[in-house]
């Protein structure tokens, strides 16, 4: 099997676009869970989000989401000095949920109030998430193999590894691969109604947490073998040297309550990359802030690597849950750790929680000789990756 | 690589529900069903009391297809499953009947237990459950060509040892919101329909090491994408999906005895497809696609490929008007083929067992 390895990072965060942004306001233990805009919160419980501030830039016409990718994946294409000739040949995998159904939402709204229907073809066009591969692959020339997974909040992180494994099988030498979502009424009002949204900004690990941030962005990565990359003299950010993905088959929203699944993808991961639990020190968790799956994602963690195994810090707390896009932005979040040798931190995290028997890194990032880390991703549906990066050498 | 082949088939559609068997009836001897839906009842016997309450229709065709696999191909699950589903639209009446419910009485009218179906992962979620895969799990979302995709990508799966066995699938509802839009604006000329359709994938050798039934093989599956805009159609002729499967079973375009293609009745998309075939593969083998006769969904792409192995064994090849008739083919090695608007490009070489 070939090394894959990461060559190219793009972001569009809560924090604004680009990759400098994205670690500045992360390294900072930056909060960016504020009043949401975007649409109509009156009478919900929760009433925050975390969006990605104006200018998005692009196209007004085009769907919010797209937007986000575009500009996410023309970063990362451009950082990894791609032309149009790698282009062509590259695999694209996405990971999307919500697709377009922001302006989808608002035709919807506007028949059901109006009780007319306005003429919106591309609402429809645009909106399942397909449509972004779609527009990506079409905008920047893709003609490898595309496809878009929808693996509820894990899928961003599903499509590294998915990418991970045409590449490793020797499908493709290079492909581009990441999540995108955009904040949509139904996400809002889907956590409002379960009850899962916290109405502070969310406080994962934190004994006093009460619930999730829902976010928006976009992560993108180039991903292509070590060979190649060596061969053009890309600049290498670290190798994704292995990766899990499991299911729970236990319960559609809740996690399997001993953590086996998790477990399962953790482990995986680490066989995957013939690394030991003794070699990583830093899990950058799921981390959503609800009771629930802190505590079991705790537990999982402490089987795999031992209690206090490694350090634990959760980009959630500063970005909100982006959905689709978590598990890619937080792949992304990562590797800039390892290349820093900076732990982020866990914001608003003032009291642990005791059934959390790591170090969470709280409110403030923390210098430390890295080697390898995981980043730890699970949906709806019992969906769990686990991606493992290796550092680099030189 | 391990050799893949097709050890149970599973489907629900207005036209047959069934196991392979049930399918080569229908084949053998086609008709057009004079609606896509499915009717009331059409998956009672195949998911208990409990899933029929609780679960969405949608959700529903996809658990009965499953165990209609499943139980053809005599598949132990726990000895590790993995499920990869397409679909073009997942469980839209739950999004349109969660919205309805704030449109019509505010965050008062909100329902947590419909919140998880307007993910497009839910039949993938209940699915896993209700048969118990644990492996690796996908839901591939894409227009036209999500079920081939689908079995495409699981294929792959097997193939390199990535998991042990895999439920491949496909699934869509038909919508009443969608299809008055497609309307609307003209876009109906496809025959649609809903329905589910599902293969059981794994090793040759560990499916002869158990003496399950081996009802065909898939030499190879590819999946690319050919310039496109999103929702065009491209000018582009090459075939890079068809190159790749060729190239991976070390067949030429005179071995294949038969075709089933995705042509759905959507004029520029077919004819898009027809010049990607003629320029990959001339015109030696006779074309099939089934969409006249059981209307596009994600789970006719799956469709297809039971189709393929049925017709590898048989020699005989459903008519592609839509007519209730047959022809002759040479059976063995056939292609099956997807191309949807977009550019993604689909292929699988498909071969008795």
């Amino acid at each position: 099997m070939k090394q894959v390895v990461v060559t190219g990072l793009g972001a569009v965060s809560p924090y604004g676009a680009g990759v400098a942004e994205f670690w500045k306001g992360l390294a900072g233990g930056a909060c960016a869970i504020r009043d949401l805009t975007l649409i109509e919160t009156d009478g919900f419980r929760c009433r925050l989000a975390a969006e990605v501030p104006e200018p998005l830039g692009g196209s007004a016409r085009r769907t919010r989401a797209d937007r986000l990718a575009i500009a996410a994946a023309g970063e990362a294409l451009a950082d990894a000095g791609l032309g149009a000739r790698d282009c062509a040949a590259a695999a694209l995998v996405v990971g999307a949920v919500g697709g377009g159904m922001l302006e989808a939402e608002a035709w919807y709204w506007r028949t059901a109030r109006a009780g007319t229907r306005p003429a919106s073809l591309s609402a429809l066009r645009a909106v399942l998430p397909s449509a972004h591969a779609e527009t990506l692959g079409s905008r920047f020339g893709l003609g490898g193999p595309r496809h878009t997974v929808v693996t509820a909040c894990s899928s961003g992180a599903v499509a590294l590894a998915e990418a991970s494994e045409l590449i490793a099988a020797g499908v493709v030498d290079v492909a581009l691969a990441g999540g995108v979502d955009a904040i949509t009424r139904i996400c809002f009002m889907g956590f409002n109604a379960l009850k899962l949204l916290d109405p502070a900004p969310c406080r994962p690990f934190d004994r006093e947490r009460r619930g999730m941030s829902i976010g928006e962005g976009a992560g993108f990565m180039v991903l292509e073998t070590e060979a190649r990359a060596r061969a053009r003299g890309a600049r290498v950010y670290a190798t994704l040297a292995g990766h899990g993905m499991t299911t729970d088959a236990f319960h559609v929203t809740a996690p399997e309550p001993e953590g086996d699944g998790m477990v399962r993808a953790m482990r995986a991961a680490l066989v995957g990359g013939g690394i030991t639990p003794a070699e990583v020190q830093y899990a950058n968790a799921h981390g959503t802030g609800t009771p629930q799956n802190d505590r079991i994602e705790a537990r999982a963690l402490a089987r795999v690597f031992g209690e206090g195994g490694l350090l634990v810090s959760s980009s959630k707390s500063m970005i909100g849950h982006t959905m689709a896009a978590a598990g890619s932005l937080e792949a992304i979040a990562t590797v800039l750790a390892l290349g820093h040798d900076l732990v982020p931190p866990t914001a608003n995290l003032a009291t642990p929680d005791p059934d959390v028997p790591f170090d969470c890194v709280p409110r403030t990032a923390r210098a430390t000789r890295l080697r390898c880390a995981i980043s730890n991703s699970f949906g709806f549906g019992g969906q769990n990756v686990t991606l493992l990066f290796r550092r680099s050498v030189a | 690589m391990a050799r893949v082949v097709i050890t149970g088939v599973g489907v629900v559609s207005a036209a047959v529900s069934g196991d392979s068997a049930a399918l080569g009836a229908f084949l053998a001897a086609p008709f057009a069903p004079a609606a896509g839906a499915l009717g009331a009842g059409a998956v009672a016997a195949l998911v208990d009391p409990g899933e029929s309450r609780r679960l969405s229709r949608v959700c529903q065709f996809t658990i009965a297809a499953a165990r209609l696999a499943l139980r053809e191909s005599g598949l132990d699950p726990a000895a590790g499953l993995g499920l990869v589903v397409g679909t073009e639209f997942g469980d839209l009446a739950s999004t349109h009947a969660f919205a309805d419910g704030f449109l019509a009485r505010g965050p008062g009218g909100l329902s947590a237990l419909l919140f998880p179906n307007t993910v497009m992962n839910t039949m993938v979620a209940t699915t896993a459950i209700a048969v118990g895969a644990r492996e690796l799990a996908l839901t591939l979302n894409a227009p036209t060509v999500a079920g081939e995709l689908a079995v495409a990508r699981a294929t792959a799966a097997v193939a390199s040892g990535r998991v042990p066995a895999v439920l491949a699938g496909g699934v869509d509802e038909l919508d009443p919101v969608v299809e008055h839009e497609l309307k609307r604006f003209g876009l109906d000329a496809e025959r649609r329909a809903e329905g589910a359709a599902f293969l059981v994938l794994e090793p040759r050798v560990a499916a002869e090491a158990r003496g399950a039934p081996v009802l065909g093989e898939i030499s190879a599956a590819a999946w690319r994408a050919l310039p496109a805009r999103p929702w065009g159609v491209g000018r582009t002729c090459r075939a890079p999906a068809i190159e790749a499967v060729l190239e991976a079973a070390g067949a030429r375009a005179a071995d294949l005895g038969w075709i089933y293609a995705s042509g759905s009745c959507d004029e520029a998309r077919d004819r898009w497809e027809e010049q990607v075939l003629g320029a990959a593969l001339g015109s030696a083998a006779p074309v099939s696609t089934l969409g006249r006769l059981l209307g596009r969904h994600a789970g006719l792409g799956v469709l297809r490929v039971a189709a393929g192995a049925w017709t590898a064994r048989s020699g005989l090849l459903p008519a592609t008007d839509g007519a209730a008739r047959v022809e002759r083919v040479r059976p063995g090695r056939g292609l099956v083929h997807g191309l949807a608007r977009g550019g993604t490009h689909v292929a699988l070489v498909v071969d008795a067992a």
